[in-house]
């Protein structure tokens, strides 16, 4: 993606200095603590990559980061400003956004309406069309299907236009839930690929992912997670040499 | 977007429509019954387009609008009567009507848009069916709290307070005179064209687009920033404001029912309601408007078959046939009929003005 545009609002943080910060953090789902004291900390600039199994914890961690899951225990700061006292909106306002799991689109709306919505927060028209445009850049399929209903896309196809709607607030730090999840391999590459771009342009990103060999690949950082703990951490190159990573995560 | 004298030109024009409405109304329909007819018609509308918010545009699911009708209903009741008591009673003029019909819609709206605010709270944690029973038991809350608080039972206390609405007898004004019946054709076509205006603005809004998109995906909603929570309360005040103004409409109601009971805000009324919605398609501004006209007038209609003369000869012959059940079950062949030909309602969710397609918003070239 092109820099036509910076991201805003533009983070306050310097490149390389902390974005978000997770400290400690508890999440339950009823009676069952889903999160069990995870601390996370993402640099402006980087990709950081969370792995695990099914249940670790992952998805949680991101919906309590955009204020769908109340913090029971802990703290989330982004840019210096406490996330726990912020609203749904406030969140994407101050520059998060998120690409649920299962591309999970408007599939009732158009394809155009699916993005304009995700500029719901900035209502400035022309603005709004130049971002289109830079999505379409990014994700060429996207531009070429407008006016269809998004219900009627390809799962990859899906997948593109639930990040190029994410992308529509121009947020400064992007989090992917799942991208890869049941999409055709040829255009998950693509889509790795314009994350890669997205992230070039300067967009902070944290990669939820349970297709490992990916996230390692593309990250730079991860956490890898068990049952709401942190199990490890590190440089993606030192946990894709680990031999335990190998045996649980990378298939030997 | 019109330019500002437009729109004001608008706007006079359609006062002047009521107003001249107001003024030849009992000339264009001499009927009585066809004019009652009519006007229970446009209240129904009112009725139609306010729970087409929750029910069409937010997507939740309430079987309970006659709660916030009858608090509508009653609220204007009260405040009319007692202002046409302070004015000392004199004919309920159209000049009047301005002094005694504002402060009692508006304090229908905000009555039934704060039980609207209490009922939708629960909607933040209940879907579909549960949903529904929350708001059909609001609904019954309020009708047999009024029915079981007759009037004079009790001297002191949270009932006796309550027995002042009339208890099963219905309400019918301070001095039990009746209810002052100010609301003229100017304040229910002046009610219906306002409440289109509103419901048009609200769908294709950005607040109707956010309703949509929750609707379709909550959380996709809330990653691209529409608060859940905030808009399903919302839709839920709106919805009880317009039920609100309805019910006022219907029990100021020229030439209509002088008391306001409790016994007509009962489960059938919310149901005919949904009846309008879903018939005319959710979510559809103009159908909405086309299902509150076609469920009050074909109700009516198949009563005046009854009266005529082959069916009543016929009647005759059979007395053991029943055919004041048959009516309910005519209606229920003809929405039969109607929901098999156009399953998702007449209009679906579009409009009469776009009929075909939605328009996708123009990118700027």
């Amino acid at each position: 993606m092109k820099t036509r545009h910076p991201t805003r609002p533009a983070p306050s943080t310097p490149i390389g200095k902390p974005l978000l910060t997770i400290d400690d953090l508890k999440v339950s789902y009823g009676g069952i603590r889903a999160l069990k004291g995870v601390s996370i900390e993402v640099k402006r600039g980087e990709i950081v990559a969370m792995i695990g199994a099914n249940g670790a914890g992952k998805t949680t961690t991101l919906k309590t980061i955009v204020r769908l899951l109340p913090i029971v225990e802990g703290k989330i700061t982004y840019d210096g400003r406490d996330l726990g006292t912020m609203s749904v909106e406030e969140v994407v306002e101050a520059g998060i956004s998120l690409v649920p799991e299962g591309r999970a689109i408007f599939g009732g709306l158009t394809v155009r309406e699916n993005l304009e919505l995700g500029a719901f927060n900035h209502k400035r028209r022309a603005e709004m069309s130049e971002t289109i445009d830079d999505v379409v850049a990014l994700f060429p399929r996207i531009g070429e299907r407008m006016k269809q209903e998004a219900g009627t896309l390809s799962g990859g196809e899906q997948q593109m236009l639930a990040i190029g709607r994410a992308l529509m607030a121009r947020p400064a730090l992007l989090l992917l839930d799942e991208p890869s999840l049941g999409i055709a391999p040829k255009l998950v590459q693509q889509i790795f690929e314009a994350i890669a771009k997205v992230a070039e342009s300067g967009t902070t990103i944290v990669l939820v992912e349970q297709n490992t060999r990916l996230a390692l690949k593309y990250a730079k950082r991860a956490y890898v997670l068990r049952t709401g703990e942190i199990a490890m951490t590190g440089d993606t190159k030192t946990l894709a040499a680990n031999e335990e990573i190998k045996a649980a995560y990378l298939g030997g | 977007m019109m330019a500002w004298y437009k729109r004001a030109g608008v706007s006079v024009a359609l006062l002047g429509v009521c107003i001249v409405l107001e003024l030849t109304f009992h000339l264009i329909v001499p009927d009585t019954a066809y004019r009652n007819l009519i006007q229970l018609a446009l209240v129904n509308v009112v009725v139609a387009l306010s729970l087409n918010v929750i029910n069409g545009m937010a997507g939740q699911f309430s079987i309970g609008h006659a709660g916030f009708i009858g608090v509508g209903a009653y609220t204007a009741a009260i405040i009319a009567s007692n202002i046409h008591k302070s004015l000392g009673e004199r004919a309920e003029t159209f000049q009047n009507s301005f002094l005694v019909m504002p402060p009692a819609i508006i304090a229908a709206a905000l009555v039934a848009g704060a039980f609207g605010f209490l009922v939708g709270l629960p909607s933040l944690r209940l879907k579909g069916d549960y949903l529904a029973i929350v708001t059909l038991g609001f609904a019954e809350i309020f009708r047999l709290v009024i029915m079981t608080s007759p009037p004079g039972v009790e001297t002191g206390g949270i009932r006796a307070t309550i027995g002042q609405l009339g208890g099963p007898q219905g309400y019918s004004g301070p001095d039990r005179y009746g209810v002052a019946q100010y609301a003229g054709p100017f304040w229910l076509f002046g009610g219906v064209i306002v409440a289109t205006i509103i419901a048009w603005r609200l769908k294709f809004c950005g607040w109707g687009r956010a309703l949509r998109a929750l609707r379709e995906d909550e959380i996709a909603a809330a990653a691209v920033g529409v608060d859940p929570t905030r808009y399903k309360v919302t839709s839920f005040v709106i919805a009880a404001m317009g039920a609100g103004v309805a019910g006022a409409m219907w029990a100021c109601m020229r030439d209509g029912n002088p008391s306001v009971q409790p016994d007509q805000f009962n489960f059938a009324l919310s149901f005919d309601a949904i009846t309008m919605v879903i018939l005319g398609g959710s979510g559809s501004v103009s159908g909405a408007i086309m299902g509150g006209l076609f469920v009050t007038i074909t109700v009516k209609m198949i009563e005046q078959l009854q009266r005529l003369d082959v069916i009543e000869a016929w009647k005759v012959q059979h007395p053991d046939f029943d055919l004041n059940a048959l009516r309910m079950v005519v209606y229920a062949v003809v929405l039969i009929i109607l929901m098999i030909m156009r399953p998702a309602g007449v209009f679906g969710e579009n409009e009469v003005t776009r009929f075909r397609k939605r328009e996708p918003a123009q990118a700027k070239a």
